[in-house]
């Protein structure tokens, strides 16, 4: 086991006092270091906190919140009291309103189990390199939200005819002169019956890193638009104009050839995920004493549903069909597997390609874009046969 | 009020000092090492730099976006900022490899 210390400032009265070191609050020194609710997870940064889920989490259709990946663009808020917690409905609305956490917890409940990924899940695979963290596979979980429906908060304001876009504000806490992570959908999939409100995450309150008390559940789409530490509501008449929309979270209207420049003009909102599998098992590197191997993972389509998921077993020469799992719900990912025999001793590429309703088929290459947004290229793992 | 002031700015000019110089060795040395832990440690941690890898033109951009975005970067270090960081963290590096939090024992 290795030492870990957090650098943690106890004067919690100071903090208050200096909001200036804020910064300094979570610093960690070592390596290996213990995060309250998270465990075995890939450090990616700790200020601002992006954890990974190692790939070999991906074996259930629930991802315990415990190895469920966390993006953070700024820092957390550092106090948060749910008594105090309000969360406000403005803009082309007939009558603004503000809403406790008890009032949203005595509204309707709607359950939704989604798949969540980052879009920038896979950016360390584009080449050339494009900043930003550089996720690998994990930037991606299921999880069981539930809240109320943001329809029913909406109705409440009363939206008026001129409410085209949803804006939706959280806590964060801006550095410096950062732009205020504010970002907004269209009110058509604000009123979607299964956008959300979240209060709980499989099950129980949403913790910390995952935007307790409230935070918007935008199923099917990027990361991004599910606003975490929810504060603020406002519906607009246009798209809100701001960092975070644009020119972040973009994507080329034409495909572009890697290293190209893309003007903003040429580019559009980043929505809906795209088709995409994970081989959970074997890892990466696995060096396997038995020829009988279990291959397993998961597969998902945001919007969509997975049609099927094939698997390669000699670095995508021939394919072969896996089995799904019988855990199904729309937005959320298939758990698959595919029982393979390896014919002799020796190194073998497995590769899992998804397909789903839509005809959508992942790419067995890249596709490069300046942000490294919503990569989806065929999983590959080498492994190695030994009897 | 005062002395509690001064105390605290103490304290709080020794975690500086400390967390910063924990985390020193994942940047390289070089004459701007220390500037750019200064402007940019002050929000992140380092292994969002260390674990890019980026052209020259990459750099530019980044530091030019963070610069507007309030990092503190003497106009006149500038060139040489982005120099550091393209020579050390360039586009043919090999890979950084993350740290993991260490594993729950599993209990059964």
């Amino acid at each position: 086991m290795i030492s870990r210390r957090e650098f943690v400032l106890g004067a919690s009265a100071a903090i208050g006092v200096v909001g200036a070191v804020r910064p300094l609050l979570g610093w960690v020194t070592d390596e290996s270091v213990a995060i309250p609710g998270k465990d075995g997870m890939i450090v990616r940064s700790f200020r601002f906190l992006d954890l990974e889920m190692p790939v070999e989490y991906a074996n259930s259709f629930l991802t315990p919140v415990e190895h469920f990946f966390v993006r953070n663009h700024m820092h957390e808020p550092s106090t948060l009291d749910a008594g105090e917690w309000r969360l406000n409905i403005s803009g082309e609305v007939e009558k603004p309103l503000t809403l406790t956490l008890a009032e949203l917890t005595e509204m309707e409940q709607r359950s939704v189990t989604n798949t969540l990924e980052c879009a920038g899940n896979g950016r360390a695979f584009a080449i050339p390199h494009v900043p930003g963290v550089q996720w690998e596979k994990g930037a991606v979980g299921t999880a069981r939200f539930s809240g109320p429906r943001l329809r029913d908060v909406l109705e409440r304001a009363g939206v008026r005819s001129t409410g085209k876009h949803v804006m939706l504000r959280g806590l964060d806490e801006v550095p410096g002169k950062v732009p205020a992570f504010i970002r907004s959908i269209p009110i058509e999939k604000a009123t979607d019956g299964d956008t959300l409100v979240a209060l709980h995450m499989n099950g129980a309150a949403l913790t910390r890193h995952h935007g307790f008390p409230a935070r918007a559940l935008v199923p099917g789409w990027i990361g991004a638009a599910s606003c975490k530490w929810l504060t603020e509501i406002k519906v607009l008449d246009k798209e809100f104009e701001g960092n975070f929309m644009n020119p972040g979270y973009r994507m080329p209207n034409q495909p572009v050839k890697p290293g190209d420049a893309v003007k903003v003009e040429d580019t559009h909102p980043a929505t809906a995920l795209n088709v995409k599998s994970l081989i959970a098992t074997p890892s990466g590197g696995a060096s396997l004493k038995s020829r009988a191997v279990d291959i397993r993972g998961v597969a998902w389509a945001g919007e969509a549903n997975i049609e099927k998921v094939d698997v390669s077993t000699d670095s995508g020469a021939t394919w072969q069909q896996a089995q799904l799992g019988k855990d199904r719900s729309h937005y959320a990912w298939r758990l698959w597997s595919y029982s393979w025999k390896a014919p002799k001793p020796g190194d073998y590429t497995i590769v899992s390609r998804a397909t789903d309703t839509q005809g959508r088929v992942q790419p067995d290459s890249v596709q490069w874009n300046p942000s490294g947004y919503l990569i989806n290229v065929t999983d590959r793992v080498k492994i190695r046969v030994q009897a | 009020m005062c002395r509690l002031s001064v105390l605290l700015g103490a304290l709080l000019s020794l975690m500086r000092v400390a967390a910063f110089g924990a985390d020193s060795a994942d940047l390289p040395l070089g004459p701007m090492q220390a500037k750019v832990k200064t402007a940019c440690l002050e929000c992140h941690d380092s292994r969002i730099i260390v674990q890019q890898r980026l052209t020259q033109i990459a750099w530019t951009k980044e530091v030019d976006k963070m610069i507007k975005w309030g990092a503190v970067v003497d106009p006149d270090d500038r060139e040489a900022f982005i120099g550091y960081l393209s020579a050390n963290f360039p586009a043919d590096k090999e890979p950084y490899v993350a740290p993991r939090m260490t594993k729950k024992k599993q209990g059964r």
